[in-house]
């Protein structure tokens, strides 16, 4: 038996470099692609879009079902079912009517109705995306479908962008989430909790018939996605920062822009230190977002000066410089002194050394403590090199992490680093906007009746494009808002650069830029990517 | 060949009991610089200026691991003399009480070996919030029983000795007894018990806080370390897990080497080999 060993391993190495080799060439299907997600990009309640498929805090297009709107690269409203819409005069009844001819998978007719049954469904069972401003949907004939708000909501067609349209017949919430049927570029061939999902091709669909006719989704873990990339097993997987300086044979990086913000709260009441707006204009002047980007994420990545850098409703207002020497005027403003000693040592008007000491006032510390979600790196990281930033200014930074169960409440006194970022001036809304109930904004306490004022009116307004200047003026209208010019409660750091390993060959279409989430955004347009010949 | 012995034994203990105070005092001195972060040298591999290289966020991989060390040793003599405390109460009363003393000890003996250790830890951890006193809490509770039993053996033996029976005949008062025939053959069973103590609770603090409900992320514990390092080895940043890992296993070794040693030797059986 001996004897043979050698042959036994020398069969099994040429097995494995004979597989090594077949995998590392492209795939032979030129219109397959095998695309590796995170874990949690997997939707637990699956595919059903009243059960938060598509939409949410990871909000993308949900491919299997098509949608009533669309967001355009530039993220202003096109058309996907809808071919009209209006809103009615006192903004509380939105009219929209919606294509013809359009089928399911299942071979029925979409129609107004399903449109309707879907909405009122999501409304009711909905846990992820909030629609209380929706009263009830009605199907007023097969094209037309009429939505009655319970209080003026402008941006509903960034609702509209989300939710996918379900057959009113054959739905059954306990069994579509595995087997959806929609009416999207795309139907679900098969999935395996935990593992993968495929996807291939609708031929019934009613647009442009899909390039990519079959998108098999790949569920790993950073460090396995990398080596699946390395093994040739995926054409495209995402990645991070700290793999990006890795060079892996026959792929490249693709870095997408995104407004997959980090930024802090600066609790506005319950904290003392940072109760002086003045302090909180320090933290947001003397914080050197580009060289947080060149130490944290190696690059990728870009400043960010509020929630929704690079959206239609982004005001320039909020974008204020890096200034150290300014940070340092509003601390001596609201009475926090450098000691004696290291005063003297800094001329006039000079960004002071490192060791500077700290700040005091009547003999107490500049101190605050920032605190990270514990298990992501990034945000550690950005906490870290926040305090390092806080540091020179002469405040005494710690740094802690806490688990998400106790993070939400810990962070009404404490600042933590936050991640945010959607395809929706809501989220402004949901950040800034006095929550009725507790006279304070949701997340971080904080109140401002006249930004109060501007949002209530963005939403009550019946034109989009008004609609995106009062969001503007809302952030800051020359007198008040929440820029540093303004109240300051959060300090945005940086937008994360999205960043994929993609197999030589594979065109990756034209990306819209990225929300939250590094998970389903990229196939939003997965339909266009196509293979070089 | 007894004289070597001995002088081995003394060697390993005065290295075991000198690394414990060098890396307590490590620990104290180096905490500012396991805790600095610098982004202008992160990811370096080692090198003159940092022996241990430095991680991610341009920590020094050799502070963090000395203090990180410093912190398990100071979990582990925690643990090891309150658990061995809580072994040598518990069993002597055991014994010395017999009837539903006994009866119970031994039920809470069962009970606390029945569970898994390393399950019993994270359940005492996470209900004591986690942290130092999380970890501290979870391993001594976990770590008594087996010191325990023992010494309930020990004790019951020395029960039924001639000698005792006829000092206790004689008049001896309960804890001239105790001071003068218990204890003093108790010590070598409970030292050394005691020092094999010692690698199990730094691995178990580790272990714990390797699966994340132990000490905190931001504090330089070895378990924290290797754990970060598990996200990097696929880049091939060896020497964030390597160096720790070693250290840790060094000084697990070391701990019992010392204690095997001493247990050869102040054991009547193998004493005079």
């Amino acid at each position: 038996m001996k004897r043979y060993a050698w042959l036994v391993s020398l069969l099994a190495l040429s097995l494995l470099a004979g597989c090594g080799g077949q995998t590392r060439n492209p795939s032979p299907d030129k219109a397959a692609v095998t695309v590796v997600m995170p874990p949690t990009s997997e939707p637990e309640a699956g595919f059903d879009p009243a059960f938060g498929w598509g939409a949410g805090e990871h909000v993308h297009e949900p491919l299997l079902q098509s949608t009533l709107t669309v967001t355009n690269p530039d993220l202003t409203i096109g058309y996907d079912l809808a071919t009209d819409m209006r809103v009615s005069e006192d903004s509380l009844a939105w009219t929209v009517t919606i294509r013809e001819g359009v089928k399911f998978t299942d071979g029925t007719d979409l129609t107004a109705a399903d449109v309707a049954f879907t909405y009122n469904a999501a409304r009711d069972a909905s846990s992820v995306n909030d629609f209380t401003m929706l009263d009830r949907a009605e199907a007023v004939d097969d094209t037309t479908v009429v939505f009655h708000m319970t209080r003026p909501f402008s941006i509903w067609p960034y609702t509209m962008a989300t939710l996918g349209i379900v057959p009113e017949d054959s739905y059954d919430p306990a069994a579509y989430g595995s087997s959806p049927v929609g009416s999207g570029r795309y139907r679900l061939r098969q999935w395996d909790r935990g593992q993968q999902a495929i996807l291939e091709a609708n031929p019934d669909y009613y647009g442009e018939k899909p390039q990519m006719e079959r998108v098999n989704i790949l569920f790993m873990e950073e460090d396995a996605a990398f080596l699946a990339v390395q093994a040739g097993q995926a054409d495209l997987a995402y990645t991070s920062a700290p793999y990006a300086d890795q060079t892996v044979n026959g792929f490249s990086l693709l870095s997408v822009k995104t407004v997959d913000n980090r930024g802090i709260n600066l609790p506005v009441t319950g904290n003392d230190f940072l109760s002086d707006a003045e302090v909180r204009r320090a933290i947001d002047a003397g914080i050197d977002r580009e060289e947080m980007v060149d130490h944290v994420l190696n690059g990728y990545g870009s400043p960010a000066y509020s929630v929704c850098d690079g959206l239609p409703w982004f005001t320039w207002e909020a974008r204020l410089p890096y200034d150290p020497v300014e940070a340092s005027d509003w601390l001596d403003s609201a009475g926090w002194h450098l000691e004696k000693e290291y005063q003297e040592k800094i001329p006039a008007g000079q960004l002071y050394p490192l060791d500077c000491g700290w700040r005091y006032k009547d003999g107490v510390r500049a101190e605050m403590e920032l605190l990270y979600p514990v298990g992501d790196t990034v945000r550690q990281a950005l906490a870290m090199d926040a305090a390092n930033q806080l540091g020179r200014l002469g405040i005494y930074c710690t740094v802690r992490g806490v688990g998400w169960d106790t993070a939400y409440d810990e962070a009404l006194t404490t600042p933590l680093v936050w991640g945010w970022g959607a395809h929706t001036p809501m989220e402004l809304y949901n950040i800034y906007h006095t929550d009725r109930e507790t006279g304070s904004a949701r997340y971080s306490p904080y109140a401002n009746p006249t930004v109060d004022a501007y949002m209530d009116e963005a939403l009550a307004c019946t034109d989009l494009e008004e609609a995106y200047r009062l969001w503007q003026t809302a952030q800051y209208d020359g007198f008040t808002g929440v820029t540093r010019s303004g109240d300051c409660p959060w300090v945005w750091l940086v937008n994360v650069d999205h960043l994929y390993w993609v197999r030589d060959g594979l065109q990756v279409a034209q990306q819209k830029i990225h929300p939250h989430g590094h998970g389903w955004s990229v196939v939003n347009n997965v339909d266009q990517w196509e293979w070089n010949s | 060949m007894t004289g070597n012995r001995r002088r081995s034994t003394l060697f390993l203990l005065i290295l075991a009991g000198g690394l414990l105070l060098a890396l307590a005092l490590a620990g104290g001195l180096l905490d500012d610089r396991a805790l600095t972060t610098d982004f202008s040298r992160k990811n370096l591999p080692p090198c003159p200026a940092y022996l241990f290289g430095t991680d991610w966020m341009g920590r020094d991989m050799l502070a963090r691991t000395l203090t990180g060390l410093s912190l398990s040793l100071r979990v582990g003599a925690l643990t090891a003399a309150a658990s061995a405390a809580i072994a040598l109460v518990l069993g002597t009363a055991s014994a010395a009480f017999g009837g539903w003393v006994d009866a119970l000890v031994s039920w809470l003996i069962h009970l606390v070996m029945g569970v898994p250790h390393i399950l019993l830890i994270i359940l005492v951890s996470l209900a004591c919030g986690r942290g130092f006193w999380g970890v501290t809490a979870g391993v001594t509770l976990t770590h008594w029983p087996a010191l325990a039993r023992l010494v309930r053996g020990e004790v019951l033996q020395l029960k039924g000795a001639p000698w005792l029976r006829m000092s206790r005949r004689l008049g001896a008062p309960r804890g001239k007894i105790l001071r003068n025939h218990i204890l003093p053959h108790l010590l070598p069973q409970f030292l050394t018990g005691l020092i094999l103590q010692f690698p199990h609770a730094i691995l178990h603090e580790a272990g714990v806080t390797f699966l994340g409900f132990g000490l905190p992320p931001e504090q330089p514990a070895i378990g924290v370390i290797l754990e970060e390092s598990m996200s990097y080895l696929t880049t091939g940043r060896w020497w964030l897990a390597l160096f720790p890992g070693l250290a840790l296993v060094l000084v697990v070794v070391l701990f019992a080497l010392a204690g095997e040693r001493l247990r050869l030797l102040l054991s009547p059986a193998s004493a005079q080999e």
